[in-house]
């Protein structure tokens, strides 16, 4: 850790912590190495913003437009037979071209859009919707990032204008922006979820997933317009949205990490529809335009 | 999808006696499967033969049946009951192959009977090692390379295609029994013959080794919606050639990084979908070449396992439960998380503490027998121990093993015996790691030696540094922070007294005087973070305490920690007893122990639950914590009587039989005393502390005299020596093993009958629970002994004799609970043995035989009930009361671990060394042993040859039962001896030779399958190689082998019994209807008092 500059917090008692948050709901906090009193850092703590209200993408979003061309290394669903690692063996004509928003956004997430087939570019949060369509893209992926996503109003409106003219697939904050720009609201939860064990039921196939979350906020089912937006996922330990699909245009969006590593791998079928669908679309014949 | 209205009455067959690779666990998960499915309201219809378990508690199910458990006796219960389904995965490997039995040859379709929970076809994948591997490499799975063998020659030549070293495995056969690791030819050869005979199908599996590779087993569920879930991983610290009931194991999983782990998951996932596993749990073994990654899978088992029974505890989640209610068409999502309520089971459970799980061996008991560990599981019991830190929990495991005193080695121990003892797994390995880094030997090195990852080899390495440290101080100098890590790094105050050459207590002040004490976390599924309901509890040095300790009266129950020989199942049975009848009292259980396969570890046992070790410091700390009403010890065994005196020295509130009293039982001249003023009258007896004073007490007692160590419990190192040299030799190796307490020398009666008695007693009210006759008489092992309810040969003035001795003995000593007394009647005179103050390894069984569950009242007395006001059903005889017997015989029958011993001599004797029991029932004494003997794995046979070979005392009573089987058709074969002695009482009899006497002698016989029933009593102390030639190859080719004439007598009724009654089996309900209903009766009845 200390070769690589990775700073731990050890030695703690974890339980105390979490049965601390668990009962007041997750407060501001700080982290110090420099000998500060307790109460000082407190106070500063008390200083601090809530985390609701703040528009924290633009601030880790990318400065500008990369391309990312790196699979996983041992394609995570079944390692044992590796020729599913396919997407080498595709000419580069059948390559879906993904546009990923960058809200801050996981490498992992990039790593298994390769995977499946896809031709990637990141762009920064700020990109336009027009800008986005000038590339042609076969499919629009919105990224994972952090705190609230009311704030990112500039967000919302150009996922807003994408919606209908492209493939699109959200995940964490990608999906609650998908919420919003559906016309649904958001809301804080107590405490989060956090861990890579939540089970999820998909109520389309009624199976379960166990999945890694890591979020704070959530979507409001009931703000969802039920004529275009069908819930696809729950949360089975308190049954919030976990994900949601629109019944008429291609979209779809889940709030946990289908991708994340460390996590399980039960959900990796999402990116495999992600390029189902934008295989659909690009179909001659199909509802494209 | 709902549960299924389509069956109503389910089956469940459950594992049998308690041995070596198949414990109590399986009680554990059968009972929970009866209480799931109970409460989803269905019949349960259960067959055990176990009498010791919870599980066959008549309140668990709505019919049980204590019956043998063969494809006959089994036949007649489904004719009878008629079940919808069977359920044959939570009664382990025998529950599974028998479910096969049954299946295969057509009982299951005959009566239109289901299986659930697993198919027949899912079974036989998992099981059959060719199937298996064919399905995983169908996945695209390594398996090690292999093929199946069922003859020698093929399997020599299989050995050039393979090379060395090879694993060879018997198929289907439990625990790993006959499996073994050859390193050249020879060792091959022999190795593959005793296979093939073990493996009931004649078959074994040859390996490419794996040995020394890192192994990992993943405990998984899946329902019929295609749901998967890893309930817990679990990582080997002995790497793979240990089998993995013989290793340390871990958990969750410490080596591996996310992306192995989950290559792991999916690879489980892929398996139990292949396999055919729809609803239930499975157990996954992985191995990994730690030089490059490599996974292969090694096995499967479709069904709860130890393992599984590990995982429950080590998680919260309980595995079989849930199991049971999948089995009947649930999904995961719909069954809540018992300790969360609030969310479901259908998740992974997440474990913010490390848990260690180290097994119990006692060698000890089987001199000759091989401690090298392979794979072939060899202990017979373990411990688990959960803390924050490996370290922590690592060391709480060892002192929960109870070691007599902490192991140091020799200080003259050369380092090259040091490197064999690291290279070579043994039971005190773990030892020999702490050895080797306190010389200072590399890491590296030991890693090499041990092929011990060198992630744990490490962490002791933190360990050994640690001690280092303190032992640079003393009691006095210590910081509170120093005393506060070591205290973090799992050292107990018992370690740390002898590093700084002081003593417990002192170390205890000094800790109190810092304000240094275990905080107590809870084992909640999901790491805090939703709030749990159930307060199961372990100890750590930490900062915030989440015990909430009620202000309720409460008592707590002190466990029996692990499984060993003479202290097993029977003492938990007890346990749990204590805190049902406590809790429907009203009062708050709580339970302490240690065990990870017991039912009173089931956190739904007793209101609250410590899985702590059960030393003084832990239980005090505890104590603290609660500030119960009382402690009983009386239930747990040896283990909670040891403490009693310290725990009541330090304030503790003993309930029950006082403390003094237990001591006073057990202090051979205090007690002789007693007899005295009572006019009991016991054998002539004396202690010794040194040699000399043993000669001269055992010149004026008698020979043959028994020795034994006081203190005593499953007959531990006692012996019956016929001269003053063994007398002398004992004494000298008694002083050299542990602390000086002294040998106890008594006059051992020869050729008497042996009587046990169990009793409840209040202080003012005595009344006699069962007296057993035992089978075999005095000299063996009470625990090693067949005994019958009610007795079958004694007098009624004997009987009246014994119940007056009793009445007496239990108002001495004030007896406040349960009563055990041993006693011998040689020729009409009744002599006391033994006393217990404390429930007995009997209580089950004769709860079980009479309907009284015994270890309820005890408890309801300790708590202050009187036996006046529970209205017992009882009867006076002698103006004595006894619980009334129904009129049926009872037979307990022990079992023995001989086939994973070979080797060693099966002659029974003083020392206990049987793992298990069964009981047979019926209206006939000799149907009763019959089937006892069939339970126990000693299928008597009907007709054929019978072998006599009887000692000179033995030779005067042999006629009668030389007529007897003559009678019953059988040809009888005897050496020369015998053979004149039953033509003196004139009976025909071929004479054969012994071993040294020519050939074909009579072990060529045994082995050419001429022989169906073997009589073989020992010449008394001396034993030939002879007899033990043919008692072990009695072993080796499963023949019965009697070693007693009361036993030989018996089983000559129970033929009897089998050629006139055939087969007849009764449910416990109906054998005890109209019982005024045996498990409330106590607790209505004495309500108000």
């Amino acid at each position: 850790m200390n070769r690589h500059k990775i700073p731990v917090i050890w030695d703690i008692d974890t339980r105390a912590l979490v049965r601390h948050i668990r009962n007041v709901g997750a407060p501001r906090g700080i982290v110090s190495t420099d000998g500060t009193p307790a109460d000082q850092l407190v106070f500063e703590a008390k200083q601090l913003p809530s985390m609701a209200g703040q528009e924290l993408a633009g601030r880790v979003t990318c400065p500008k437009p990369y391309g990312w061309g790196k699979g996983s290394v041992e394609v995570a669903i079944s390692p044992w037979s590796e020729q599913m690692g396919e997407s080498d063996a595709k000419p580069e004509s059948s390559k879906h071209r993904v546009l990923a928003f960058d809200y801050g956004i996981k490498q992992n997430i990039l790593r298994l859009l390769v995977d499946h087939n896809c031709d990637v570019w990141v762009v920064p949060a700020q990109t336009s919707a027009q800008e986005v369509l000038d590339l042609k893209p076969d499919g629009v992926f919105l990224s994972n990032g952090p705190g609230d996503p009311e704030p990112i109003g500039y967000a919302i409106e150009t996922i807003r204008k994408l919606i209908g003219q492209v493939p699109i697939f959200g995940i964490c904050l990608g999906h609650q922006l998908c919420g919003l720009a559906l016309g649904g609201k958001t809301f804080k939860l107590k405490f989060g979820h956090h861990g890579s064990n939540h089970p999820v039921k998909n109520l389309l196939t009624e199976r379960v997933e166990i999945t890694a979350q890591n979020h704070g906020f959530c979507v409001d089912p009931d703000s969802l317009p039920s004529r275009d937006v069908e819930i696809t996922h729950i949360n089975l330990n308190d049954h919030t949205n976990e994900g949601m699909r629109h019944k008429k245009v291609p979209l779809l969006s889940v709030q946990y990490h289908p991708e994340a590593s460390p996590g399980p791998h039960d959900s990796h079928y999402l990116f495999t529809q992600f390029a189902d669908m934008m295989q659909e679309w690009r179909q001659p014949g199909s509802s494209r335009r | 999808m709902p549960k299924r209205k389509d069956i109503k009455k389910i089956l469940i067959i459950g594992s049998g006696p308690i041995i070596i690779g198949q414990a109590c666990e399986f009680d554990y998960s059968g009972a929970q499967a009866c209480k799931a499915l109970s409460a989803e309201g269905y019949e349960v219809v259960l067959v055990n033969s176990n009498p010791a378990t919870i599980m066959t508690d008549p309140e668990l199910a709505k019919r049980t049946y204590i019956e043998p458990l063969t494809r006959e006796y089994l036949e007649e219960i489904i004719a009878k009951e008629k079940p919808h389904a069977l359920l044959p995965t939570v009664g382990g490997q025998t529950a599974l192959n028998l479910a096969v039995e049954l299946s295969e040859s057509g009982v299951l379709e005959k009566y239109k009977v289901e299986m659930i929970g697993a198919s027949l076809r899912a079974i036989k994948v998992a099981e059959d090692r060719l199937w298996f591997k064919d399905a995983c490499r169908k996945i695209g799975l390594e398996v090690p390379a292999s093929a199946l063998v069922n003859n020698a020659k093929d399997a020599l030549r299989l050995c050039d295609q393979l090379g060395f070293p090879l694993v060879i495995r018997p198929s289907f056969t439990l625990g790993g029994t006959g499996g073994s690791i050859a390193y050249n030819k020879e060792e091959f050869a022999e190795a593959i013959s005793a296979a093939l005979d073990l493996s009931p199908v004649h078959e074994a599996l040859v390996e490419e080794s794996v040995l020394g590779w890192k192994e990992f087993e993943l405990e998984v569920m899946r329902d019929f919606r295609d749901n998967f879930v890893v309930i817990c991983s679990i990582e080997n610290f002995d790497p793979m050639g240990v089998h993995t009931g013989d290793s340390i194991t871990v958990a969750p999983v410490q080596t591996l990084t996310d992306k192995e782990y989950q290559r792991m998951r999916d690879a489980a996932a892929a398996i139990i979908r292949e396999v055919g596993v729809e609803t239930g749990g499975s157990n996954v073994q992985f191995a990994i070449n730690p030089e490059n990654g490599r996974m292969v899978t090694i096995e499967m088992n479709p069904r709860v396992s130890r393992s599984s029974a590990l995982a429950s505890k080590a998680t919260g989640f309980p595995i079989a439960k849930i199991a049971a209610r999948l089995a009947v068409g649930m999904s995961l999502d719909e069954i809540p998380n018992d300790i969360t309520e609030k969310t479901p089971a259908c998740f992974e459970p997440t474990i913010d503490y490390v848990v260690v799980k180290i097994p119990k061996w006692q060698f000890e008991k089987f001199p000759g027998a091989d401690s090298t560990l392979g794979t072939q599981m060899k202990s017979v019991g373990e411990v688990m121990a959960i803390g924050r830190t490996f370290k922590e929990a690592l060391q709480k495991g060892i002192r929960s093993l109870e070691p007599s005193t902490p192991w140091r080695a020799p200080a003259e121990t050369p380092d090259s015996l040091l490197r064999e003892k690291l290279a070579t797994p043994r039971p005190d390995r773990i030892y020999w790691l702490l050895t080797a880094m306190e010389r200072g030997l590399h890491a590296e090195e030991i890693c090499e030696l041990t092929k011990i990852d060198p992630w744990f080899i490490h962490q002791i390495e933190e360990l050994t540094a640690m001690y280092r440290r303190a032992a640079g101080v003393t009691v006095e100098t210590a910081s509170k922070d120093l005393l506060r890590e070591v205290k973090r790094h799992g050292a107990s105050d018992e370690q740390l007294a002898q590093i700084w050459r002081t003593t417990p207590a002192s170390v205890r002040l000094q800790r109190a005087r810092y304000g240094v004490a275990p905080v107590f976390k809870r084992v909640d599924t999901c790491a805090a973070e939703f709030e749990s309901f159930t307060p199961y509890l372990y100890s750590t040095y930490e900062d915030e305490d989440e015990s909430d300790a009620q202000q309720r009266p409460k008592i707590i129950i002190l466990g029996s920690g692990p499984n060993r020989i003479g202290q097993g199942i029977e003492f938990d049975y007890c346990c749990c007893h204590a805190s049902y009848a406590l809790h429907e009292d009203g009062f708050e259980t709580i339970m302490v122990n240690c065990n990870p396969e017991t039912v009173s570890t089931d956190y739904d046992t007793s209101d609250r639950l410590y899985f702590e070790p059960l030393t003084l410091e832990d239980v005090l700390a505890i104590v603290e914590r609660e500030k119960p009403q009382g402690v009983i010890v009386q239930f747990g065994g040896q283990t909670p009587l040891n403490l009693a005196l310290e725990l009541k020295r330090n304030g503790v509130p003993i309930i029950g039989t006082a403390p003094e009293s237990i001591d006073l039982a057990e202090d051979r001249r205090r007690f002789g005393r007693l007899l005295e003023e009572l006019k009991i009258p016991q054998p002539r007896n004396a202690t010794a502390l040194i040699p000399e004073e043993a000669a001269r007490v055992a010149g004026e007692i008698g020979l043959p005299v028994l020795v034994r160590p006081s203190y005593v419990l499953g007959g531990r190192a006692m012996v019956i020596a016929y001269d003053v040299n063994t007398v002398q030799d004992y004494v000298a190796q008694a002083a050299l093993m542990g602390p000086a307490r002294p040998v106890l020398i008594d006059q051992f009666l020869e050729e008497a009958t042996e009587v046990d008695v169990d009793a409840l007693a209040d202080g003012t009210d005595v009344i006699i629970g069962g007296i057993m006759e035992h089978i075999e008489e005095a000299g063996v092992h009470s625990g090693d002994s067949s005994c019958v309810l009610p007795p079958v040969s004694l007098t009624p003035a004997v009987l009246d004799t014994i119940r007056e001795y009793t009445r007496r003995l239990a108002l001495a000593l004030k007896v406040v609970g349960l009563m055990n007394v041993q006693y011998a009647i040689q020729r009409d005179t009744v002599y006391v043995l033994e006393v217990n103050p404390r429930a007995s390894r009997t209580v089950p069984y004769v709860s079980k035989a009479t309907g009284m569950p015994l270890a309820k009242v005890a408890a309801r007395l300790m708590a202050g009930k009187k036996l006046e006001s529970m209205h017992l059903p009882v009867v006076r005889n002698n103006g004595v009361a006894e619980i009334a017997v129904r009129e049926f015989y009872s037979v307990k029958s022990p079992v023995f671990p001989f086939n994973k011993f070979r080797g060693v001599d099966t002659i029974l004797g003083p020392e206990m060394r049987s793992t298990g029991e069964v009981m047979g029932i019926s209206t006939s004494y000799g149907q009763a042993f019959a089937k006892a003997q069939l339970a126990a794995g000693q299928r008597l046979p009907r007709k054929g040859t019978v072998f006599l070979s009887v000692n000179d005392r033995d030779k005067k009573h042999v006629g009668a039962l030389g007529k007897e089987l003559a009678s019953l058709g059988f040809r009888l074969l005897a050496t020369r001896g015998t053979a004149a002695a039953l033509e003196a009482s004139g009976i025909q009899a071929e004479a054969v030779f012994k071993v040294n006497e020519g050939r074909p002698n009579i072990v060529d016989l045994v082995k050419t399958g001429k022989i169906d029933l073997i009589i073989n009593t020992p010449l008394g102390r001396e034993s030939f190689y002879d007899e033990k030639s043919i008692r072990r190859a009695a072993i080796r080719y499963n023949l019965p082998c009697i070693t007693t004439l009361a036993a030989a007598n018996a089983a000559a009724r129970g033929i009897r019994a089998l050629h006139e009654q055939g087969i007849e089996v009764a449910a416990l309900q109906d054998l005890h209807k109209g019982q005024a209903a045996p498990s409330g009766a106590p607790s209505s009845g004495a309500s108000g008092d």
